[in-house]
């Protein structure tokens, strides 16, 4: 059925189509409305869960690392400070191998207070061994939502559904919503490979010594190079029911390009319109959307970015003391490729800052013309500070 | 399982989860204390001179398995209902539970052991060894006599008790009254002793020297014939006719006389004796008078003796003796020395003089001595040491090639002269008789040595026939040892005693029975010293698991591959049961 | 306690507790008492290690491992998806120390009994974190020394009072219970699983490791708390009613104190002045108890 909904309701559809059993979450803005339209699910029976009003982040995921254990489908939702709470219990859930499947909605981080769009709390987490998905849309946002539990309850690993602040959060599409039945057939019940049973005890997170730690360390790695295959797995099957699909990444009029923009999230819309103008008046420019982050699709973008001779990556986002972060990841994935493009790197858009089709463009404008990358990140549209301590 | 395409096989799940259990690690290994099962000597079974096994006595009867409570004290003593009436419990002094609130009623708790055998005609199971060739004969049916009968059946030899007096019983039923010692209560244990095949032949008044000239060929001669010749004062006027020696008027009247008395008599004595007669006279109608040489503190009569006779009405006159006496009419009328006190010997009594010039009169009706009592023949006496003579704790034992062993016994050697060590005495010469016939006389004194119970020197008989008591620790557990968290204040039993209004009117017993629910209660208060009641608190706080408890066959043991020594069972027993030792490098596996 | 109780353990030999510990105790109290159908949650302490490490377990019941902080959250996770199972049987046990309930834990803690999440929270308390050292928790009895409170710092300060900051929560069932009094312990576990709601139970159990004490005086100690009225013992039902216990003779502390090498430092006006605080304490309790004052 098709519905103008709000992008967080994107999520909360999704999580309640997935039949989520057991819901932990603590509000901070914007991820609020996701989880008050799952406490209405609740209240009003549409929804058979359970919903624990935690005191706090680092308790909402703790909650959800104890029901996950007792084998049920579980979610939450956060962002921001939230996440950054969450960050010990992040490497519990992947070193616990535990399917959660968890909607973060990208904001900046504090200090100062900052509520709008920035996607460095979620990348800040790059580590944690959760599987990392960045969404465009509001429908993209409910299908991902969807294959975030078949492929976690798949490879075992958690999964981040990722969303922007207010841009995607808090504007209003169509989306497709599906029926139960659809997607009960392609979500089956979670039949856990492990759980806390009194039939059947167990101890699960012992201490691990030097001689068994490496190992366990290895299989999460193991499930990471399986998620890469499982992913297109699983956009098979629901491609073939819900006729959509994604892709790890998708390439946008690549093949002949001689600069690529890489963005990822609601850059990636305005930046559809750019490249559309761009090529109108004849520039070679494509553009690299990237979804998965995590695992990050090194072939993937190799084969799409392989022949350009300069590459743009748009990071809202940015780790100090090196670059942005998207910027850093493709480099990595180019360097041992023979005749890889020229990165450029370009921060943009923090605090939720706009991205507008000016500041695209200029970015496009700037690489094509310069020969080389001078700086590792080139910060746009910074404006002159008149105060400062 | 959610459902996979076939080609791919499921993802990698290596996570920490348990297989096993911490069962491979024998932390046994970590130990440099190890902790053990001992049981030890509890302080009342030895300073009971017949060694009785109380704390385990106790721990049965707290059980309600009377029986078995009933037997444990014939092991060691065939006379509970007797002892349990007139000893003067040296075992109580001793109890432990004495420094928590008050000491075990043993006593009473023999007692009623004793009455609750005879109320269901309960028949004893005791160990007995196969019969031998040795006959032995035993001079005096007194408590020591009965005492060396009985332990020499048990051992296999026929014995042959000779008594003077009509029936048998010695000063049990000549002396001891019967507002103590009722005579059903003496009867019956008599005849227990004879159903073991011991003979008493009465009114036959024989000596080791009849018993050879009749042609007899007894082995042994055992001789518990006591003191059956009272002193005298040695003053003048001790034969005229209202002095009367003590032991003869209760002997009368156990025969059956009843004189009538009126107003004060006199008796002189400050033992047992001396108040049984008292008692006795208050009874037939009298008003009685003590006199004592020395102080109260300083009677050798047993202190509750001593107490009961003041509720009755006696009166006492402490520090005066008698020296003259007269008569006056039907009276008499005693000329008493006051005594004063002039030090202290080496045991605390008070050595007395005369004091110059405190004299004064009484006037009584009638006197009686009970000033002590010696033998009354001469072969009676034990001979001074030399070869041939083995002077053991109790007794005295005179070997003479060609001769009958004789084993001199009861009074004739005791220090203390009590029931409950003329049933020590009759013990010790029937064990070390048939250490002289098994073993020859060298081993009389060493294997002696180890049916010790403590340091000695009571024996056990249990001990001497193979059985569990002489795997214990002769340690005797202190107070200190003990962890009395785990016992609650509770009072010592009253003992129930007729009224003292009832008291005087006749010589029914003046202490009368107890319930079983009573005595289980006070079985109860008894801490058990040393033994192991499973009470399982070595189980139940052992942080490692490593004790076991075997409930059907009722014992425990400890894991010593799991064991840390930590000595925490060693602590929480209650009865200090348990020991923990150094762990012997060596010892390890 | 039912035979069956009596004899029945859900605890393997070959952990490695410490010689004489009193968690080990604890633990097999308390699992005696609540049987098979109990999923344990455990934030980290000396319990984490004492369970065994990869690949074993001391445990006979399914057990968490969880994070130091999280004893609370995780179990009211369990239980929620107990409950959306259908499982209603299931005891939920979260199973801390004294840093993971009083200190770090708190919070989690705090959250899950005001919500009244339907499970028994047991924090055994050896006073300190004694997993990592010993160093001072704000369960350290005033005048202990501990690592971060050593020499002429020994600690001034009292020790919270757990059981009275989750009775303000209104808390369906919260007791003290010892390791030396298992009766009432075992009898204490016993009820709180047959309630619903969130019940804790707050266990004194000795360390003889981070005390200073042999080892074989583990139980003893615990008992003279009890007996010494520094750790009394009793109930609060719906955080109003209050029971009592045991009413010991109230010895006097200096014994206590003196056995044990964390108080070796204390004088006589110190010990006088801990028992004004011990005495103070106790005729508060009485108070609330409804009874006379001593």
């Amino acid at each position: 059925m098709r519905k103008v909904i709000e992008g967080s309701h994107a999520v909360s559809e999704g999580a309640r189509l997935a039949r989520a059993q057991v819901i932990s979450a603590y509000p901070i803005t914007p991820q609020t409305h996701i989880v008050e339209r799952l406490s209405e699910f609740c209240a009003d029976g549409t929804l058979d869960a359970r919903f624990l009003r935690v005191e706090s982040e680092h308790s909402a995921l703790a909650a959800l690392i104890g029901a996950a254990s007792t084998g049920v489908r579980t979610f939450t939702a956060t962002a921001s400070q939230g996440l950054a709470l969450m960050h010990e219990l992040l490497h519990w859930a992947s070193g616990a191998r535990l399917p959660i499947v968890m909607a973060n909605v990208n904001r900046a981080l504090a200090p100062g207070w900052n509520i709008w769009a920035d996607q460095t709390d979620s990348l800040a987490q790059r580590d944690t061994g959760w599987i990392q998905l960045y969404c465009e849309d509001s429908q993209e946002v409910l299908d991902t939502t969807l294959q975030a539990y078949r492929l976690a309850e798949w490879v075992y690993l958690p999964v981040m559904v990722i969303l922007d602040a207010f841009f995607l959060s808090h504007t209003y599409e169509p989306v497709d919503i599906p029926d139960q039945e659809t997607v009960d057939r392609l979500l089956p019940p979670f039949q856990p490979r492990f759980h806390l049973d009194p039939e059947n005890p167990c101890t699960f997170g012992q201490m691990s010594p030097p001689g068994v730690y490496m190992e366990m360390r290895r299989s999460i790695q193991a499930a990471m190079e399986d998620a890469l295959l499982a992913f297109a797995d699983v956009e098979e099957e629901f491609s073939r029911v819900l006729g959509r699909r994604y892709g790890p990444v998708e390439a946008v009029q690549c093949d002949d390009a001689g600069v690529i923009l890489v963005t990822s999230g609601t850059v990636t819309s305005t930046s559809r319109q750019v490249i559309a103008e761009l090529r109108a008046r004849g520039e070679k420019v494509g553009l690299l959307k990237i979804k998965l982050f995590r695992p990050f699709p090194v072939e993937s973008i190799r084969a799409a970015l392989g022949r350009a001779q300069k590459v743009a990556v748009i990071d809202r986002n940015f780790s100090f003391g090196a670059s942005g972060i998207f910027a850093q990841e493709v480099r990595a994935a180019l360097c041992n490729l023979p005749g890889h493009p020229a990165v450029f790197g370009y921060i943009a858009g923090l605090g939720g800052r706009d991205v507008t089709t000016a500041v695209i463009e200029e970015i496009y404008v700037r690489t094509r013309d310069a020969e080389a990358p001078k700086e590792e990140s080139i910060w746009v549209g910074l404006q002159e500070v008149k105060h400062a301590t | 399982m959610t459902s996979q395409p076939k080609e791919r096989p499921p993802t990698s799940l290596l996570i920490p989860c348990s297989y096993l259990s911490t069962e491979s690690n024998k932390t046994g290994s970590w130990r440099f204390l190890r902790p053990r099962y001992e049981e030890k000597t509890a302080p009342c079974s030895a300073a009971c001179p017949a060694g009785e096994d109380i704390g385990r006595i106790e721990m049965l009867t707290a059980e309600g398995l009377f029986h078995e409570a009933w037997e444990t004290v014939l092991r060691e003593n065939p006379f509970p209902g007797i002892c349990g009436r007139v000893c003067y419990h040296p075992c109580e002094s001793v109890c432990n539970r004495g420094e928590f609130d008050e000491p075990v009623a043993v006593h009473i708790l023999e007692r009623f052991l004793a009455d609750a055998a005879a109320r269901f005609e309960l028949q004893p199971a005791l160990e007995r060894l196969a019969p031998r060739t040795e006959k032995i004969a035993v001079v005096g049916s007194g408590p020591s006599g009965l005492a060396a009968a009985y332990f020499l059946a048990r051992l296999g030899y026929q014995t042959d008790v000779f008594e003077t007096m009509p029936e048998p019983g010695g000063v049990l039923r000549w002396g001891i009254p019967l507002y103590r010692l009722p005579l059903v209560v003496l009867n019956q244990e008599i005849a227990l002793i004879q159903t073991l095949g011991v003979r008493i032949h009465c009114d036959k008044e024989v000596s080791p020297q009849s018993l050879v000239a009749t042609g007899s060929s007894y082995d042994a001669v055992f001789l518990g014939c006591g003191h059956s010749r009272s002193l005298r004062l040695k003053i003048p006027g001790e034969n005229l006719e209202g002095v009367e020696d003590g032991l003869r008027f209760l002997g009368r009247i156990r025969r059956g006389e009843t004189p009538v008395l009126q107003g004060t008599v006199a008796v002189v004595g400050g033992g047992n004796t001396a108040m049984d007669v008292a008692r006795s006279a208050a009874r037939l109608g009298a008003r009685p008078v003590v006199i004592y040489r020395r102080r109260r503190q300083d009677m050798p009569a047993f202190a509750e003796e001593v107490e009961m006779a003041f509720a009755e009405g006696v009166e006492l006159h402490e520090l005066e003796t008698p020296v003259a006496i007269r008569r006056r009419g039907g009276h008499l009328i005693l000329t008493l020395q006051g005594m004063r006190v002039a030090g202290e010997d080496s045991r605390g009594r008070a050595r007395v003089k005369p004091d110059s010039g405190k004299t004064r009169e009484m006037d009584v009706q009638r006197l009686f001595l009970g000033v002590g009592a010696a033998t009354a023949e001469e072969w009676q006496d034990p001979p001074p040491k030399g070869g041939g003579v083995l002077s053991l704790s109790n007794s005295l034992l005179v070997h003479e090639p060609g001769h009958p062993v004789l084993v001199f016994g009861g009074d004739l050697v005791a220090e203390t002269k009590s029931v409950v060590h003329a049933v020590a005495s009759g013990k010790e010469a029937a064990i070390a008789l048939d250490l002289l016939f098994r073993q020859g006389l060298e081993a009389v004194r060493p294997r002696l040595q180890a049916c010790l119970v403590g340091g000695g020197p009571s024996l056990s008989m249990e001990m001497y026939l193979g059985g569990s008591r002489s795997l214990r620790n002769r340690r005797i557990v202190q107070y200190d040892d003990l962890n009395t968290d785990h016992f609650r204040f509770a009072p010592r039993i009253m003992e129930p005693r007729l009224l003292r209004e009832e008291r005087l009117r006749s010589f029914a017993e003046i202490v009368l029975k107890i319930g079983a629910n009573l005595a289980i209660r006070e079985a109860e208060r008894c801490f058990n010293c040393g033994l192991c009641n499973d009470c399982d608190n070595c189980q139940l706080f052992c942080p490692d698991l490593a004790v076991i408890c075997d409930r059907k066959a009722g014992s425990r043991s400890i894991n010593y591959d799991y064991c840390k020594g930590c000595g925490l069972c060693v602590v929480e027993c209650p009865r200090n049961a348990m020991v923990l030792e150094e762990e012997a490098l060596c010892a390890r596996s | 306690m039912q035979p069956e109780t009596m004899d029945r353990e859900y605890v393997h030999s070959g952990h490695v507790g410490c010689p004489g510990c009193g968690a080990a105790i604890a633990m097999r109290f308390v699992l005696k008492a609540l049987g098979e159908k109990t999923i344990m949650v455990m934030p980290a302490c000396c319990w984490s290690i004492i369970a065994g490490p990869y690949p074993q377990s001391a445990l006979k019941i399914p057990m968490l491992h969880a994070a130091f902080e999280t004893g609370g959250a995780v179990a009211s996770g369990v239980r929620a998806a107990l409950d959306v199972k259908g499982d209603s049987e299931t005891t939920v046990l979260a199973w801390a120390g004294d840093g993971g309930t009083f200190d770090i834990g708190f919070q989690a803690l705090s959250g899950a009994v005001e919500r009244n999440e339907n499970f028994l929270y047991v924090c055994y308390d050896n006073e300190a974190y004694m997993n990592t050292g010993v160093q001072r928790s704000s369960s350290t009895p005033y005048g202990a020394w501990t690592t971060t409170t050593p020499g002429r710092q020994w600690k001034r300060l009292r020790k919270k009072n757990i059981v009275e900051a989750l009775v303000a929560h209104r808390i369906h069932y919260a007791a003290t219970a010892n390791i030396a009094y298992p009766e009432d312990l075992m009898g204490k576990a016993a009820k709180a699983k047959t309630m619903t709601g969130s019940r804790f139970l707050h266990i004194f159990a000795t360390c003889p490791t981070g005390w200073r004490l042999p080892s074989e005086m583990s139980v003893k100690i615990a008992r003279m708390a009890v007996q010494t009225n520094i750790f009394p013992l009793y109930e609060v039902e719906d955080g109003v009613r209050y029971t009592i216990n045991f009413m010991p003779k109230g010895y006097l502390v200096n014994e206590y104190f003196k056995l044990q090498g964390r108080f070796k430092h204390l004088t006589d006006e110190d010990l006088a002045e801990i028992q004004e605080m011990v005495d103070e304490d106790w005729n508060l309790l009485l108070r609330k108890a409804g009874m006379a004052p001593a």
